[in-house]
């Protein structure tokens, strides 16, 4: 759901410490005890992922956000567009499907809630609320009408000064621990753990994050045997180059992307390309106050599937 | 002989007694907790959003019904 325009790079990046110096000439005495707050550890990749994965769709999209109060807000929003069926033959199977959604929005510094349900049942929830100052309680949930299928899962996160720690709870005996520490003013480093009883798997990762006012690398490894690499460079004010790198040494499965984002005064495009054969490009434009034009292209040269979209988006 | 026999056998069935006993309750509480999560389920399920719009309907200022279901 594009409710939210996602903020642009150049506000995503970590604030510089009181060690960095934004202005001054000679360079100041890094301040280990005084280093800046890391990024959550789930969003370690965030500048790759915003400049390389817009929500591409495929049909037609209609967007309508109402809002009643500077708080809450309701969501209307309509959807109509062939939607892929998973099949055992490398053929893409698409069955057209239409569908309505609607959303209500709660936004308040303290509790933050957000649900959308569809015609067919199904409900995606999201709730933020903080317990206390440093702590705070997240959960997402899938819900559906059929069996087995819905999915929850709590978070628990402590910030600290320098650190974030995160504890996941999630259904099917999901345990999950995750922790960050800022190493240098530009530096964090981190790693996790996560324990699946259903499927009997554990695993831990490590992640490290490096960034400065105009770039930002990123690397994690899992035991899952996941390796995913991103440098997401800033050229100018607008224009920002993001490329990919993910390998699975178990399956032997390498995926590497390059894109780029520009953000101009009234579009916002992304485009990417990728090892897969897969070109596509999103294009948000701003049509006037509160409404915003949507163009989504996949073209997935490999399997021949083909994809497009377009959309109107009313309401901040 | 007999007798530690005898003994060997009485604290054997001690200790399935008392694993029988911990299964029993691990068993309940497992059954307690699947009943607890699938009512959680359902009223999440249902009630998410009508709480979602309570909240918003009562936070400052005010909105009013006929603001929720206008279309504009």
């Amino acid at each position: 759901m594009a409710t939210l325009i996602p903020p642009s790079p150049a506000a995503s990046t970590t604030p510089p410490a009181a060690g960095s110096n934004p202005a001054a000439t000679e360079p100041q005495k890094v301040d280990y005890l005084d280093l800046p707050c890391p990024i959550p550890y789930e969003e370690i990749h965030r500048e790759a992922l915003m400049s390389l994965k817009p929500e591409l769709f495929e049909g037609l999209r209609f967007d309508f956000m109402k809002g009643l109060n500077q708080k809450f807000s309701l969501s209307h929003s309509v959807m109509m567009g062939p939607t892929e069926v998973p099949s055992q033959s490398s053929d893409v199977i698409k069955v057209p499907t239409a569908n309505y959604e609607f959303g209500a929005n709660f936004i308040d510094p303290k509790l933050m809630l957000f649900g959308r349900v569809m015609t067919d049942g199904r409900l995606s929830a999201r709730l933020k609320c903080d317990l206390a100052e440093n702590l705070t309680l997240k959960g997402n949930a899938q819900l559906t009408n059929e069996p087995h299928m819905s999915h929850g899962m709590f978070n628990f996160d402590y910030k600290g000064s320098d650190y974030r720690t995160q504890v996941q709870l999630g259904n099917g005996a999901l345990l999950g621990a995750s922790y960050i520490q800022s190493v240098t003013p530009h530096l964090s480093l981190g790693g996790e753990v996560f324990w699946a009883g259903q499927h009997r798997k554990s695993g831990i990762g490590y992640a490290a994050r490096y960034n400065t006012d105009k770039m930002v690398a990123t690397g994690q490894v899992a035991s899952t045997g996941m390796v995913a690499l991103g440098y997401v460079q800033k050229v100018s004010e607008k224009i920002s180059l993001a490329s990919d790198f993910m390998y699975n040494y178990m399956s032997r499965d390498v995926t590497a992307s390059f894109g780029y984002d520009c953000i101009l005064r009234q579009c916002r495009l992304r485009g990417k390309i990728d090892s897969n054969g897969v070109v596509s490009a999103f294009l948000e434009e701003r049509l006037n106050m509160g409404l915003n034009f949507l163009l989504s292209a996949e073209i997935d040269h490999k399997k021949k599937d083909y994809k497009f979209g377009f959309g109107l988006t009313v309401g901040e | 002989m007999g007798s530690k026999a005898a003994a060997k056998r009485k604290s054997v069935k001690k200790k399935a007694a008392a694993k029988e006993e911990s299964a029993a309750a691990t068993k309940f509480v497992k059954e307690w907790s699947t009943w607890a999560m699938k009512k959680a389920k359902v009223i999440t399920h249902y009630g998410f959003i009508p709480l979602v719009i309570i909240i918003g309907m009562n936070s400052d200022p005010k909105p009013s019904i006929a603001q929720l279901l206008s279309p504009v």
